[in-house]
């Protein structure tokens, strides 16, 4: 791989979050602030689940199901969490935007096209999160169960099809089956901003 | 909008996936990679090679290295795909048979060379002994001849491919790295033209290269080369008493060389020439040290093992000026007192037909050479066996053969002596100074045969006497599983150095024996302990220090000095190490135009009393980081930028949708 290739496969996988940085975020240096400040969190709350799931290590890479008890943890803890944030930030009465940062996987996988489909990976969860964030805030302000019931749904539900991954060849159905669920999410939030809108 | 339709839409599909998931958690398992070196290690290949390095004389380059600063990266295909014109430069998978006419080709046609990112030889498991190949010329160090014809074809098969300059890497291949790259060749010939092609990364990267200094001197100077040099042995048989009152014994010196070398630095075992001559030399000294009156010889025997004489006979020029000058590594021997020298060379092909015959070449047609031809030919014929010949070589040979021999005629013409070889008027040895010289290529009867022969004629000439004692000369027998031992321990990777001789007295840093003499790394100041003398050396020196001396008991153990001065400690690497009296020193070999002040290398100009001198190439090798050999596939570079270009577009096609956007809401608020 040489650079030009890394450095296309990184913009393929950051690219759009870069985009949405430079054009939304970064002209409001409270929303910055406030970005940063919620990555912070996330990453505190990968700290601890990683804590936590060390006591179970090594995991036996033959057998799948354990893989799919720490996303079923890792999710249910993230929601929770995510719950918790929520009820921190609703102190700060602001809206904001936040980019969590999927960092620690615990497996890696090999197949002809790994590069693109890690970067492709990357990029849809990335969006699946942020505009998860929109559609829970937007939920637990509104007390809307819909929505606070969707995310955590579509978190779990996204999670879980990335052990489609592990069988051979499943990368050519997951991945693509991910981008289907990152631009559902992203039709889901932008109905609610359109609702919210007609609301006001 | 519309809701319902939407959640169920959404609910529907996470039904069906939560299903398909079910199923996959059942499926099988694919590669599990487990921590970044795992998937650094299924990505790149390393391969097993033997490289071919550069080294540098006075005036000129030889050898092989990368271009430039950078590793080689180029694909891999057979040598076929040379003759097509649409494959630019490629990393070049040669067979054996075909590896000297390609370095030829390769040598008179620059064209071609630029086609050749790198070579990578094929060690073919049929083995093609009929032909014979060799890289050395076809007179080698013709210079250092002490006769004027110097055409005379001692090596009729030598291709001169070793001492031409190459401005490529190339590298050996092992047996299972053969078949390996055999099928990534043929890969790559059925995706021709069509990516991932398996492409080979050559990292030959030589300091003088990078440095750009050309010739000894200059990289001398700078210090980005080395001298070749390392540490030959001598020993006396029985040991010199310095404090003896009587006069002293004229000398016989019997000398051997270990050192070898071919076209791929590290494989070169050198099984017929020379190291059958050492192997000879050392099962002579172990036959004779077992006699018991070894003290009342009337001549003094002393065994010499040159190393460093395929690079212009380094070891016997410094012998020599060593022994002039009166150097402590020579101390007890006096120069004068040199009557007679024997010199074994190859021995291990005598054997032919089932008749035995070595040849003897004198130096000059003496009284005292026919002497030694005469005990050589009593020795033979005390085997009592008539299939044994020793015969005089024959008289249209212009002088001796390449040999340490030719270094003391150019110093004294009139040296009394005689070099024992298994050929005649051209070397038997089809594999001279090949990497294909191995055991397979001689036969240790021969080395036996050989060595009692030796041992025997030098029982005759040190006892010096018209009437001979046969019932001692017939008790001197050599142990012919020595001899099998001391070949599978040099030249063979099994056992190797990690045979049980061997361990006796080292603990070898390698397995497999290499005998490339080598850089001469330290300060050329210590003859009793030095640091880094190599294996060979120090079995060699341990071995006959072992065997010149009396068996002693209560032996003391010893690390590294011993009290008295006339004992060294032997196998002191080991746990057996004991202070035995013997006289087995080291001599720090390099050339003789080099002198080490100020912690670097100094050339010296040529000086008149120093005939070979004046035509030492004076060696040196290049100093390099690592070397290696890897294997991966690589992808073309059309497709990596279109990956770029997804990533760029899509960053920016994010952006504008999310300007779109903005306007879109913002238009939607201004409505209401």
């Amino acid at each position: 791989m040489t650079v030009a290739a890394g450095l296309g496969y990184a913009l393929i996988a950051l690219g759009p979050a870069l985009s949405i940085f430079v054009s939304v975020i970064a002209k409001r240096p409270f929303l910055v602030l406030t970005l940063l400040s919620s990555t912070l969190f996330w990453l505190v709350s990968l700290i601890l689940l990683s804590g936590v799931w060390r006591a179970f290590l090594p995991v036996k890479s033959s057998a799948s199901w354990t893989y799919a008890i720490v996303i079923l943890t890792s999710v249910s803890f993230q929601e929770g969490v995510r719950l918790i944030f929520w009820k921190l930030y609703k102190r700060l009465e602001e809206m904001l935007n936040s980019f969590a940062d999927r960092t620690s996987k615990p497996r890696l996988f090999l197949t002809d096209k790994m590069q693109i489909g890690l970067a492709i990976i990357s990029s849809a969860f990335l969006l699946i999160h942020t505009f998860s964030m929109v559609i829970a805030f937007n939920g637990y302000a509104e007390s809307r169960k819909s929505d606070q019931f969707f995310v955590p749904v579509i978190h779990m539900v996204a999670s879980m099809m990335t052990l489609i991954n592990l069988v051979p060849g499943g990368c050519a159905v997951g991945v693509p089956l991910l981008c289907f669920f990152a631009f559902v999410t992203l039709h889901y939030c932008w109905r609610t901003v359109c609702r919210r809108l007609i609301e006001n | 909008m519309f809701p319902p339709l939407d959640r169920g839409f959404v609910l529907f599909v996470v039904c069906v996936l939560l299903l398909v998931d079910s199923f996959c958690l059942v499926a099988g398992e694919a590669n599990a990679l487990e921590s970044v070196p795992d998937l650094a290690k299924a990505m790149y290949l390393n391969v097993e090679g033997y490289p071919c390095v550069r080294l540098l004389n006075l005036s000129a380059e030889i050898g092989c290295s990368n271009p430039g600063w950078k590793k080689i990266v180029a694909p891999i295909f057979k040598l076929e795909m040379i003759e097509k014109p649409v494959v630019n430069s490629f990393a070049v998978l040669v067979p054996l048979e075909e590896f000297e006419s390609l370095l030829l080709r390769v040598s008179s046609d620059p064209k071609l060379a630029e086609r050749i990112a790198g070579v990578l030889v094929e060690s073919t498991g049929i083995e093609h002994r009929s032909l014979g190949s060799s890289p050395d010329e076809k007179f080698p160090q013709a210079a250092f001849a002490p006769y004027l014809n110097v055409s005379f074809e001692w090596n009729p098969r030598g291709s001169r491919i070793m001492w031409n300059h190459y401005n490529f890497p190339a590298f050996l291949l092992s047996d299972e790295s053969t078949k390996l790259l055999q099928e990534m060749a043929k890969q790559n010939e059925k995706n021709f033209k069509a990516y991932p092609s398996t492409v080979a990364e050559f990292d030959l990267v030589m300091q003088t290269t990078k440095a750009e200094t050309r010739d000894s001197a200059s990289c001398l100077k700078k210090q980005t080369c080395l001298p070749l040099g390392g540490y030959s042995v001598w020993s006396s048989l029985p040991p010199i008493d310095t404090t003896s009152a009587e006069p002293p014994k004229s000398i016989i010196l019997v000398m051997a060389s270990m050192d070898s070398a071919s076209f791929f630095r590290d494989v070169s075992f050198g099984a017929d020439s020379p190291l059958s001559g050492l192997i000879a030399l050392l099962a002579a000294v172990d036959a004779l040290s077992h006699g018991s009156n070894l003290s009342e010889l009337k001549k003094q025997l002393v065994f010499a093992v040159f190393t460093g004489e395929v690079w212009g006979y380094l070891g016997s020029r410094r012998f020599l000026l060593e022994l002039d000058l009166g150097a402590d590594s020579l101390k007890g021997l006096n120069g004068s007192m040199i009557e007679q020298v024997l010199e074994i060379g190859s021995v291990g092909k005598g054997i032919s037909g089932g008749v035995t015959t070595f040849f003897a070449h004198p130096g000059q047609d003496t009284s005292s050479t026919n002497e030694m031809l005469n005990a050589l030919q009593k020795a033979g014929i005390s085997l009592g066996s008539d299939n044994v010949n020793i015969r005089k070589a024959d008289v249209s040979n212009p002088g001796v053969p390449p040999s340490s021999l030719m270094s003391f005629l150019r110093k004294n013409s009139s040296v009394s002596g005689i070099v024992l070889e298994d050929f005649d008027t051209s070397f038997i040895n089809k594999f001279y100074h090949s990497h294909l010289d191995n055991p397979s290529n001689i036969n240790s009867s021969s080395i036996a045969a050989a060595s009692i022969i030796i041992a025997r004629a030098l029982y005759i000439l040190a006892s010096d006497s018209p009437f001979l004692d046969l019932i001692a000369l017939n008790s001197i027998k050599v142990n012919v599983s020595l001899v099998e031992e001391l070949v599978g321990c040099l030249l063979t990777c099994e056992p190797g150095f990690s045979c049980g001789l061997v361990k006796q007295f080292i603990s070898p840093s390698n397995i497999c024996p290499s005998h490339y003499v080598g850089v001469f790394v330290d300060s050329p100041f210590e003859t009793q302990h030095p640091q880094y003398a190599d294996d060979t050396s120090r079995f060699v020196w341990n071995f006959l220090a072992d065997r010149t001396s009396a068996p002693q008991k209560n032996a003391s153990p010893c690390k590294v000095g011993c009290h008295e001065s006339a004992e060294v400690c032997v196998a002191a690497e080991t746990e057996n190490s004991r202070c035995v009296k013997s006289t087995t020193r080291y001599i720090p070999t390099y050339s003789t135009r080099l002198k080490f002040e100020a912690n670097s290398w100094h050339i010296l100009p040529a000086n008149a009393s120093d005939p070979s001198g004046l035509v030492d190439p004076v060696w040196t090798e290049s100093y390099w980081n690592t070397i290696g050999l890897r294997v991966y596939t690589m992808q073309s570079s059309a497709y990596d930028n279109m990956v770029l270009l997804i990533g760029i577009l899509s960053t920016v096609a994010t952006y504008i949708a999310t300007l779109v956007s903005r306007t879109f809401l913002l238009k939607v608020l201004k409505h209401d």
